[in-house]
């Protein structure tokens, strides 16, 4: 695998609309996340996404998922669309999103297309009028760690695989065509005027009680896992103790029969007799974590945002009172 | 509540044993009957191996005098050779019963054989002409055959000496198939000699009638089924006339030996009963019982009195609970007996008596006592039961029934009469009997109304058997009549008593009946079951009419909550019946929270429809078995008797509602909030779960859709959900004072909505007017003034009234929702960073040795504020978290300084 470099993805507007209306049609009606696939190329450090198609949303068998992207993608190619496959998209809401089996699916796509991305699309913040798409990839670490499907603390560690480091967000430029620029100027200037109100809404309460709800759950697994670890470590503990207690033992009736001109025993039985514990996977907490990072990130930036709005009102708020 | 069933049959033996006492009641030698037919188990096991070979043998001979007419070598060969092995397998058993003697048939059939091969032998024509196979068979056959013969040789001399008589005169215990080889000898003799032995088989039936009896009964038994079978074989007209004459004796055998026992009893009425038994002495003339021919009652000129009609009586009832008996035909004749009693003026005793035999074997008729009996039979059954009672209480006080007389002790002739009998359980096997009769039925057809109408009458026996064991009988037989009457009493409405309670009725009503009974009952009854009925009946009828403090008293007083699974299945399911009727009157009376009480336990389980056993549940795999079926079914209550269920659940889901919501809103933020009801939480879910609801259809939807309505305070869309046109026709018009429910339900409604939006509101509001929410609720300020008051003396609202101004001023001592939730949050993470440091622990030696203490454990005391990122590189998480919480209260900030911006804003 070559160093591929990707700085940002520029997105045509198309791509962008039809992905938001497929994720927000579906993501209401039925328990599967929508997703699909996402068409285009590769020029340079520049990710250019050109087309995407959904996938059935009854998908049963992973064959029948296979042959239909094919036939997909050899129509696409029959009305000159780009037929590279360069990742895919999905829908998740309240920064759910990064879930083991979303790696798991994204590590499998960079492995056989090392350009591809995933792209999710948020559905909260959609509502909010926020962007909702955002573009991530592995990192190389995580890559290895899946390669060498590393669990272990130690084999974490040696990767140094830290949860900041799982995945990368790459930048998405969306780019419309120049027709499409005229139009929506065009239109700009039939469409009544706003007064400005919404641009004030703090709208945040309600997203932060979720967020933070969020978060809480997340911490709940994480406390579990961070449980399991301990008692795993307090066995293991044990284990060496009692592993100790033995040798010691041994190795006394060993001078006393040493002394007695006896052959010494070997300690290989208790060295046997103890099987190493096996260590608690490590990457769910390595997971959650990196959830609970992303989640305060989107916190941050939500206040950083409704902060703005106060500074802003304040000064309106002063001047009215000084009118009064 | 469902080990309520696992119970078992309770109810079932019971009924049985209900049954039984009957029987005992009015029928003392059926237990002698049921003591012969142990007996013959126990003989017919014995005998059986007996039997099995005989049969076997002679069916092979009968093979053999087949293919013998047929001249069939090849087959009689093969024929011959099981026999052989059939009669060596008989052998031990001839040696055993027969005392080494051979059976006559087998003599006779080797005899003949014999016969046969000499004839065929010779006729040497007959063999040129014979196919090779036959004859090739033929002579081994006819080796076999000598060879085979020789240890029979005596005997077939014996035998052809004398080939009728033998030894007969021995052979007067000798069983089934040995008359049976008798009836196939075609002699002419046979027939006297016949006679001479069931003459002597009843002598000793006369002396101990239990063991000859049975045996008898026994040999008849496989007796007619050989001769029958042997019938076509040799159609001598002899014979057949022969044959049909034993049969006929055979089935006659066994009333004469009947016939004779009360004499045995009775000896002195031996002399008047002589007349008719020398009629029916002569077995030839006797016609046949059981047949359709109709029993012949007495001699014409026998002079009727009492005795004699006693002992026929005693004759037909004496064939109860046997197998053969012809039961149609015994009613009737009990019948006929009744009118002849009638016509000749015997007395009271007498058709009292012959009228409860009559009862008795009406019940009888059927088989199966899960079964109910037939129309005709119920209405004669009704019939003669009422023609019972009125001769009964007519002569009150001139005839005594009980079960504690016996036959001997009977007195039909001067007063006061003695009977043995209970009016008593013949009436409550009626009343049995009419449930079972309104189970059978289609509850939504004629038939069912048909039947109901019987109720009347049935109702007004009992009273009537109440009148008479008022007078007659102990306090526990009064108290088992008063129970009777319970049960038809305590479901039913009566309009008066409410009436009453509004002083536009005087008279006594159903309500003063009860008290009457069930207060007897409470004072007179030793026996718990009685009792606790009593009282869940009474406490059904309490409830039922509205009267719901002396039912809750009832209830409490009782104490039987805390016994009731240990009591019966029916009992259990009264006391489902009481529950269910005391929750709908909790709720008719306004009182939402005990009726959620008093329902939920039935709710809990999803089944109330088989709790109240008002119908089984669709049958799952293997779920029951069919036993446990038909028991359940038992159990099931009569339509009439229902509660509605669909009520009975909306009742519920409302109580649900009105006591869930306004809990559900103040304590939003509690992380362990327990659930008041859980099926009402469920279908909130599920409907929630929804992505499109559509417009209420049924009850259940009706009321999610309105306690989310009330969620949002939003009293009149909750209200109308709750009381509609459609839900008036399917539940609310089912109450008797349906308007009046409905408007304490409306009442309900605003209140609860108007707690429910203080709690789910407050915190915007920095104080509302009184005047407002009073028009907002169309609630009187007075009352909205006493519920603000409420939940502010409960803690449950944070506020003050403040008087002059008429509004409640909330106090901001409650964090906001969002603070509430950054609080769990950072409980939460001081946990997780706990835990990390406890891992942290653990790895603190090694981290000693390599860091040479650049780590102050002191500072690890602390959660907050501080700040040793540079400390330790294994624990970075734990520091991000550390961060994030930083930042959580960082929000906490915010978010106050937002509101506080907000409110100046307004």
């Amino acid at each position: 695998m070559d160093k591929l470099q990707i700085n940002h993805i520029q997105c045509d507007a198309s791509v962008f609309l039809k992905m938001a209306k497929h994720c927000h049609e579906e993501s209401q009606t039925s328990l599967d996340l929508p997703q699909g696939a996402i068409l285009g190329m590769l020029d340079g450090t520049r990710l250019e996404i050109t087309h995407c198609f959904p996938y059935p949303n009854n998908m049963t068998e992973s064959s029948d998922d296979e042959e239909y992207q094919w036939a997909m993608m050899r129509r696409l190619r029959v009305v000159n669309v780009d037929m590279f496959h360069v990742g895919w998209y999905q829908s998740a809401s309240n920064t759910k999103f990064l879930t083991e089996t979303l790696l798991e699916s994204q590590f499998n796509y960079q492995t056989c297309i090392s350009e591809s991305v995933v792209i999710v699309y948020d559905s909260d913040r959609s509502i909010r009028g926020v962007m909702p798409l955002k573009a991530y990839r592995l990192s190389e670490q995580a890559i290895k760690m899946y390669k060498e499907g590393a669990q272990t603390f130690k084999a974490l560690q040696e990767l140094g695989v830290g949860f900041e480091k799982l995945v990368v967000e790459i930048p998405i430029h969306i780019k419309s065509s120049s027709l499409t620029n005229i139009l929506l100027l065009d239109m700009y200037e039939t469409l009544p005027q706003e007064k400005g109100s919404q641009y004030l809404d703090l709208g945040t309460v309600g997203v932060l009680e979720k967020q933070i709800r969020g978060m809480m759950s997340r911490t709940d697994d994480l406390i579990q896992e961070t449980v399991k670890f301990n008692r795993y470590q307090y066995s293991c503990v044990r284990q060496e103790h009692e592993k100790q207690r033995q040798l010691n033992y041994l190795s006394l009736e060993n001078s006393a029969r040493v002394a007695q001109g006896q052959k010494a025993l070997s300690g290989d039985d208790i060295k046997n007799q103890f099987r190493e514990i096996s260590p608690p996977p490590r990457r769910i907490s390595l997971i959650l974590s990196e959830q609970i990072n992303f989640i305060s990130k989107e916190i941050n930036q939500i206040c950083s945002q409704s902060i703005a709005k106060l500074i802003l009102t304040e000064p309106l708020q002063t001047s009215k009172e000084e009118k009064k | 509540m469902s080990r309520f069933f696992a119970g078992g049959s309770d109810s079932d033996s019971e009924s049985s044993s209900e049954d039984e006492q009957i029987n005992k009641v009015s029928q003392p030698t059926i237990q002698q009957v049921v003591v012969y037919s142990d007996d013959e188990d126990v003989k017919r096991v014995v005998r059986s191996q007996k039997e099995k070979r005989y049969e076997e043998l002679t069916n092979i001979i009968k093979s053999i005098r087949n293919h013998r007419k047929i001249k069939d070598i090849g087959s009689i060969l093969s024929s011959f050779e099981d026999f052989t092995r059939a009669y060596t397998k008989a052998q031990p058993v001839i040696i055993k019963e027969e005392k080494g003697i051979i059976p006559r048939f087998v003599i006779r059939s080797i005899v003949e054989l014999e016969d046969f091969i000499n004839v065929t032998w010779e006729d040497k024509d007959g063999r040129k002409n014979m196919s090779k196979n036959n004859g090739k068979s033929l002579g081994t056959l006819r080796q076999k055959f000598r060879k085979y013969i020789k240890d029979f040789e005596s005997e077939m001399k014996k035998f052809r000496e004398n080939p009728d008589q033998g030894e007969y005169e021995d052979d007067e215990e000798d069983k089934a198939v040995e008359q049976d080889s008798d009836s196939e000898v075609e002699v002419p003799k046979a027939v006297s000699f016949k006679k001479e032995v069931t003459v002597k088989e009843i002598k000793p039936k006369v002396a101990k009638p239990d063991d000859g009896e049975s045996d008898d009964s026994m040999d008849w038994g496989s007796d007619s089924d050989t001769s029958s079978s042997s019938e076509d074989e040799d159609p001598t007209d002899l014979r057949k006339k022969f044959l049909k004459k034993t049969t006929e004796a055979e089935k006659d055998e066994p009333e004469k030996a009947r016939e004779k026992k009360p004499k045995l009893t009775r000896p002195r009425k031996e002399v008047v009963a002589e007349p008719e038994d020398d009629d029916e002495g002569g077995w030839e003339t006797v016609p046949k019982y059981g047949a359709s021919e109709k029993p012949k009652m007495f001699a014409k000129d026998a002079e009727i009195d009492i005795h004699i009609v006693l002992s026929k009586l005693n004759e037909v009832m004496s064939n109860r609970g046997k197998k053969k008996t012809d039961r149609k035909l015994q009613i009737e004749f009990l019948h006929e007996l009744k009118t002849i009693a009638e016509q000749h003026n015997l007395g009271a005793a007498l058709a009292v008596k012959i009228r409860f035999n009559i009862v008795s074997a009406i019940f009888d008729y059927n088989l199966k006592i899960s079964e109910p009996m037939k129309i005709e039979y119920w209405s004669k059954l009704l019939e003669v039961m009422a023609d019972l009672m009125k001769l009964l209480l007519v002569n009150l006080n001139d005839i005594k029934l009980s079960e504690s007389i016996t036959d001997e002790t009977e007195e039909y002739e001067t007063k006061p009469y003695r009977l043995r009998g209970c009016v008593l359980t013949a009436v409550e096997r009626l009343d049995d009997e009419f449930i079972k009769l309104l189970k059978e039925c289609d509850p939504h057809s004629n038939d069912y109304v048909e039947r109901l109408k019987d109720e009347v009458t049935v109702t007004k026996l009992i009273e009537q058997v109440l009148k008479y064991v008022e007078v007659q009988g102990t306090p526990l037989e009064i108290c088992r009549v008063y129970l009777r009457k319970i049960d038809h009493l305590y479901y039913k409405f009566d309009p008066n008593v409410l009436k009453k309670k509004k002083g536009q009725f005087e008279n006594r009503t159903s309500v003063d009946e009860m008290e009457k009974l069930c207060h007897f009952i409470y004072a007179n009854d030793n026996t718990d079951r009685l009792r606790t009925r009593a009282i869940l009946s009474h406490i059904f009828h309490h409830a039922l009419h509205d009267n719901w403090f002396q039912a809750r008293d009832l209830v409490l007083m009782s104490h039987l909550q805390e016994t009731i699974q240990h009591s019966d299945p029916s009992t259990q399911i009264l006391y489902n019946r009481m529950m269910a009727n005391l929750g709908l009157c909790a709720f008719r009376q306004g009182n939402i929270k005990d009726a959620h009480q008093c329902l939920i336990e039935l709710m809990m389980t999803t089944k109330p429809k088989e709790l109240l056993a008002q119908g089984l549940l669709p049958q799952r795999q293997h779920e029951r078995s069919v036993e446990q079926e038909k028991v359940e079914k038992q159990r099931q209550m009569p339509f009439h008797m229902h509660i509605n269920l669909e009520l009975l659940e909306c009742v519920y889901l409302v109580s649900a509602m009105l006591l869930e919501i306004p809990y559900m809103a103040a304590h939003e933020f509690d992380a362990r909030r327990r659930m008041i009801s859980k099926t009402f939480y469920q279908q909130l879910r599920s409907s929630e779960r929804q992505s499109l609801v559509g417009p209420p259809e049924s009850m259940r939807e009706h009321v999610v859709a309105a306690s989310k309505a009330m969620r949002h305070g939003e009293w009149k869309a909750c209200s109308e959900f709750i009381v509609n046109k459609k839900m008036n026709t399917k539940v609310w018009d089912l109450f008797y004072e349906a308007d009046r429910v409905r408007e304490m339900l409306v009442k309900f409604i605003k209140e609860e909505s108007l707690r429910t939006y203080l709690f789910t509101y407050s915190n915007v509001y920095g104080s509302i007017s009184v005047p407002y929410l009073s028009e907002m609720y169309d609630l009187p300020k007075l009352k909205v003034h006493s519920i603000i008051s409420k939940m502010i003396i409960n803690e449950e609202l944070m506020a003050s009234l403040d008087d002059p101004t008429e509004t409640v001023v909330m106090h901001r001592s409650e964090p906001s929702r969002l603070q509430a939730l950054s609080m769990q949050l950072a409980d939460k993470i001081t946990n997780l960073v706990d835990a990390n440091e406890r891992i942290f622990e653990a790895k603190q030696p090694n981290f000693f040795q390599r860091n040479q203490g650049g780590y102050n454990r002191q500072n690890q005391g602390g959660n907050q504020g501080y700040n040793r990122q540079q400390n330790f590189n294994q624990n970075k998480r734990q520091g991000q978290q550390r961060n994030r919480m930083q930042k959580n209260n960082y929000h906490q900030q915010q978010q106050q300084q937002q509101q506080t911006i907000e409110e100046k804003l307004e």
